[in-house]
């Protein structure tokens, strides 16, 4: 599974400390989602793609 | 932040024993005394640098635990189990085959322990978690 939340993030000029704050997880695991060294919990993934404003099918892509 | 301070505590508490240990030797110490030193000193080092990050993750807001976070001490606690089961079967092989004290074994074998799961937590938090 890859995202497209490193782009999305500089679309929507947020750092990662931001996007971590608005979600609640730690910085770090956001640099592990861009990194795809981590897939997040349907909880998480809801999260994120609700801060973008857009469906978790938009943000998560399914290789 | 209350798992912070236990972490904290913990640290203190390993470091104040390891104090007693040394004041109340009264032979000098072997270079396998040492060798325990440096390691608990490493293992409790690190527990103080993980306590310092949670800090700072408080400190800019976020929590001091996430689902990641939680994820890598999971895997960690479960290939440190593994791993230390192998290393306590080489114990039983050294004590069969090495005249070592029953003593020096199981605080070799505590410190191991406490390195496997240095080791792994590292290792983990390195390559991260994918569930696929």
């Amino acid at each position: 599974m890859t995202n497209r939340i490193k782009e999305l993030r500089a679309r929507h000029n947020l750092t990662q400390d931001e996007l971590a704050r608005k979600v609640n997880v730690r910085r770090e695991t956001i640099v592990f989602l861009e990194q795809n060294k981590y897939n997040p919990s349907l909880r998480l993934a809801h999260d994120i793609a609700g801060v973008f404003s857009m469906t978790i099918e938009e943000v998560f892509l399914m290789d | 932040m209350k798992k912070t301070i236990i972490v904290f505590v913990i640290a203190a508490l390993v470091l104040a024993t390891m104090g007693l240990w040394i004041l109340c030797t009264q032979n000098s110490f072997k270079p396998v005394d040492i060798l325990q030193f440096g390691i608990i000193i490493l293992v409790t080092g690190f527990a103080i640098l993980i306590g310092i990050r949670r800090l700072a993750s408080a400190k800019r807001g976020e929590p001091t635990e996430d689902e990641l976070s939680k994820k890598i001490m999971q895997k960690t606690a479960a290939w440190s189990y593994y791993a230390s089961l192998y290393l306590w079967v080489a114990m039983i092989f050294v004590k069969d085959h090495f005249k070592w004290d029953t003593e020096v074994i199981l605080g070799s074998g505590i410190i191991g322990m406490a390195v496997i799961f240095f080791v792994s937590w590292t290792v983990i938090g390195i390559r991260g978690i994918k569930n696929d």
